[in-house]
């Protein structure tokens, strides 16, 4: 999630693959040209895959990026200890053993975790892959000269937190071991039943130590999946040929059917549309990782029902919403909050961000994903446009007869949904209920910078946050676990919320390693959380993609909402 | 000439200093950190610190400009882990968003500006001076009134629009060309030719627009001019008074515009690079800006005053060879 908002969104976008859109009404398998029962994975290979990309991949080094399920383009050439486990909708919001036989057996009430080895997998090179490859992997993924991945394991591990990588401390991480070859022990300092979620990261990802370059490893990172970069030039192409040792036996879950893929970057969104739609030469095997439909294209659908049938409709669990800070004043009192949660307009806010096709209205911070725990709750209905009579009685009871005067802070660019735009209807709406909102303009590079050292945070700013993997925790400890606080910068409590009872009740639910228990209390905790009106939910991220028209089974995955690049077809 | 050489010389290195001293002091005293960015989220006090002394932020301010300038002339070793990232003099910075020298992120970016900036302006030129020329010499009202119709509207369009309107209307409906990709003069002469033809015309159908109404103003002027007068009168054709007489007169401004105008187009022409997907200098500077990847930023502001210097220096020596008047002293 942390990966979501904005600072290093550049390259987190690309790699991870945003959202696309709306498999919620079962839409999703009807994503490919053919539906994914006529699709055989054993006869799709051959042809030359095209990824038309707005955003430069300017790492490929699986230490430094930051990825949700392992990415798209980034698991392509990493298989991991578990990986996504690529299905579409609900079923797909699960892990899958990847490099491991299993998803980790825990124990010590799930602080230590075993994971063991497939037989015959190796490296690009053909020399076979190791536990230690993968302790490395994650080692050197500490070293500050390689850094921007997720910081969970810093957390996580027993005595991590300062490690500083092998380069300055080649003894390692003593809370990792490795038995043997194909053993790997993972000791955490806390339970975490997350964890086979987590090692689903590009972190996890094998690195042979005979081949490690440091920062030039990047150029090119050693193979474990079924493809390797025969050519990379960065913030402009990436090619990507067969890796000849990679095993399909081991590996059911990539189906690797184009014999090369493309990458092209830096290209423009209407132009990546424009060129998917219509299809010329090349580009009838192109997809995109990072762009979604031009409202032109949007437009088209109805009338045009062979482009429609090019449309991949998936959903990555995300919630843009209003953020309070309640140490500052008046959003100390639950009142003015109250009466900001009544008085939102969510139909205007949903059409700022770009209509019903791209984003559904919500009053619950968790977005609609079972995964995630959500359980549905409006403790402050607003209806669809707004209930200003009850937000004017709140503020009158809250000392504010006449209205009152606020600033909302908001990024200074629409790309991310939470700019201009979407401000404007918020401000609209408070409008109604005598509430004068003056707009906060900063920039995107900044926004987080600004927002996130309570030194500087904003009373009410709009916020953006996706989830790492699909669970309640990822989704709900920074926002609201006091222990997050962070006062040096890179908060996202923006709350401040510290609640005893609601910080012994994450680790309560961290050590529960049975999903469905875990997603009733993770979605029991945002109900409970949401009667305190700390944030205000606006709506979740539904997104539509286009593809070649020579595509197939281009699939949006449950996990991410994108189709997968190690399950499409060109052939 | 050779003094005027090293006088030009000489203040274009005080311009470039300057020029560094201010971009530096402005992106490094700035609120963005770039540690904190490449830390990542979830970046803990005590990691960013190390992250920090890791790409040599922790020194004061100026102790960074002057090792700065010293690489310049005698490279870099930035140390870190197993391997040394070497950046060979000229080294204008690092840039540990991309590991890589800035100098290797000009190299690339250079030649695709280059080519995208002078096939520019040598289609406008011909179809600027050429429209220009046609307004001012045809006897029929309704093609001068024409044409510069068409040169305001041109004038007026943004070029996101016309790149576009070029993409759909060749690209993709009469699929006359491939959507464009860059391809290096040194490959493939006709591929690259063939793949600059839209972006070309796209900024031609602009600049030109600038360029007839200059020529248009010139020519108009310098035809009232004594000396034109007196040529017509010893009976010269039309065609030797324009070429040898009006056009001589009527260039030297024409030139000062589109020598800064090459450097602009160079530099700064993201939208162009953007919609054609050309990887230049422009691009570079717009993704290093979004990352707040600051040596690149330093590194192409830097370049991009040097182009300018250079575009002005170009400018003045034309101007003599065309204007007798003019001397380089």
């Amino acid at each position: 999630m942390r990966r979501i908002s904005v600072v290093s969104a550049a390259l987190a976008l690309v790699l991870a693959g945003t959202a696309a859109c709306s498999s919620s009404s079962g839409h999703s398998s009807s994503g490919g040209s053919g539906t994914a029962a006529a699709f055989d994975p054993k006869t799709c290979q051959g042809g030359t895959l095209e990824v038309l990309n707005q955003d430069s991949i300017s790492k490929l080094d699986p230490a430094r990026i930051y990825t949700s399920g392992g990415g798209n383009i980034p698991s392509l050439l990493f298989r991991t200890l578990t990986t996504r486990n690529r299905e579409p909708g609900q079923d797909g919001t699960k892990p899958a053993p990847d490099l491991a036989t299993d998803l980790g057996t825990p124990s010590d009430n799930a602080q230590t975790w075993t994971y063991h080895l497939k037989d015959g997998i190796f490296f690009e090179d053909g020399t076979p892959i190791t536990s230690a490859d993968i302790k490395y992997g994650i080692e050197r993924s500490f070293a500050p000269e390689l850094p921007g991945g997720a910081p969970y394991l810093r957390d996580w591990l027993v005595n991590a937190a300062n490690y500083q990588g092998p380069y300055k401390d080649p003894d390692g991480i003593a809370a990792i071991e490795t038995p043997d070859p194909k053993t790997i022990i993972f000791h955490l300092r806390k339970p975490e039943g997350d964890f086979p979620l987590l090692a689903t990261a590009t972190q996890f990802a094998p690195v042979p130590k005979a081949k490690d370059t440091g920062v030039d490893y990047d150029k090119h990172p050693i193979s474990s999946g079924p493809y390797m970069v025969a050519s990379y030039e960065k913030n402009k192409t990436l090619d990507l040929v067969r890796n000849p040792h990679w095993s399909a036996a081991t590996d059911p879950l990539r189906y690797a059917c184009p014999d090369k893929i493309d990458v092209t970057s830096g290209l423009d969104p209407a132009v990546i549309n424009q060129r998917i739609a219509t299809g010329t030469g090349q580009d009838a095997n192109a997809v995109t990782t990072d762009t979604t439909i031009g409202p032109d294209q949007l437009a088209q659908l109805n009338s045009n029902p062979a482009l429609a049938k090019r449309v991949a409709h998936g959903e990555f669990p995300a919630t843009t919403y209003i953020a309070f800070d309640t140490k500052v004043k008046p959003f100390d009192d639950i009142r003015v909050r109250e009466a900001i949660s009544y008085a939102i307009n969510r139909t205007t806010a949903v059409n700022a961000a770009g209509g019903t096709a791209v984003a559904g209205a919500s009053t619950t911070f968790l977005p609609p994903q079972k995964a995630l725990g959500y359980q549905p709750y409006d403790y402050f209905p607003a209806g669809a446009t707004g209930n200003p009579a009850k937000a004017k009685e709140l503020l009158a009871q809250a000392g504010y007869p006449n209205g009152l005067t606020v600033t909302l802070a908001h990024q200074s660019d629409d790309a991310n949904n939470f700019g201009p735009k979407v401000a404007t209807a918020v401000q609209d709406a408070l409008k109604a209920a005598g509430i004068t909102v003056n707009l906060n303009p900063i920039d995107d590079n900044r926004y987080t910078d600004v927002t996130g050292k309570p030194s500087t945070e904003p009373g009410m700013s709009l916020q953006y946050w996706g989830a790492d993997w699909p669970s309640g925790a990822p989704f709900l400890i920074p926002i609201f676990d006091g222990r997050e606080i962070i006062s040096s910068g890179g908060n996202f409590n923006l709350a401040q919320l510290n609640d005893p009872s609601v910080n012994a009740e994450i680790d309560a639910i961290n050590a529960i390693t049975d999903p469905a228990q875990a997603q009733a209390r993770w979605g029991a905790l945002d109900a409970k959380l949401g009667q305190q009106a700390l944030t205000v939910p606006l709506f979740y991220e539904k997104d539509v993609s286009l593809f070649g028209k020579n595509v197939k089974n281009a699939v949006p995955d449950g996990w991410r909402g994108q189709y997968d690049l190690a399950r499409v077809s060109v052939k | 000439m050779i003094g005027y050489l090293i006088r030009r010389v000489i203040g274009a290195a005080v311009v470039l200093l300057a020029l560094s001293a201010i971009v530096y002091g402005l992106f490094y005293a700035g609120p963005s950190d770039p540690a904190l960015l490449a830390c990542g989220k979830g970046c803990t006090p005590d990691r960013l610190a190390v992250v920090k002394s890791s790409m040599g932020l922790d020194k004061p301010l100026v102790d960074q400009y002057l090792s700065f300038l010293h690489a310049i002339f005698f490279g870099h070793d930035y140390s870190s882990g197993p391997s040394v990232r070497h950046c060979p003099a000229p080294c204008l910075g690092y840039s540990f968003e991309t590991d890589q020298p800035v100098t290797t992120i000009l190299g690339s970016t250079l030649p695709v500006s280059a080519s995208l900036a002078l096939g520019a302006m040598a289609l406008s030129l011909l179809l600027g001076i050429g429209a220009g020329l046609v307004t001012v010499l045809s006897r029929r009202r309704w093609l001068d009134r024409g044409l510069n119709a068409v040169v305001l509207v041109g004038y007026a369009m943004p070029v996101f629009l016309v790149a576009l309107i070029l993409l759909i209307v060749f690209c993709s409906d009469l699929r006359w060309l491939p959507f464009p990709t860059y391809v290096p003069l040194t490959q493939d002469p006709a591929g690259w030719a063939q793949n600059l033809l839209l972006p070309w015309i796209a900024l031609a159908l602009i600049q030109a627009a600038a360029y007839a109404r200059m020529t248009r103003a010139q020519t108009l002027e310098t035809l009232s001019e004594d000396h034109v007068r007196t040529a017509r009168a010893y009976g010269l054709s039309q065609r030797r008074i324009i070429t040898g007489h009006v056009l001589r007169g009527a260039l030297p401004p024409l030139v000062t515009m589109a020598a800064i105008d090459l450097a602009g187009i160079m530099t700064s022409a993201v939208l162009t690079e953007t919609m054609f997907g050309l990887p230049g200098i422009g691009q570079a500077l717009v993704s290093a800006v979004g990352s707040t990847d600051l040596p690149v930023i330093v590194g192409v502001t830097l370049t991009a005053g040097a182009v300018y210097v250079l575009a002005n220096a170009l400018a003045d020596i034309l101007y003599a060879a065309i204007d007798p008047r003019v001397e380089l002293a």
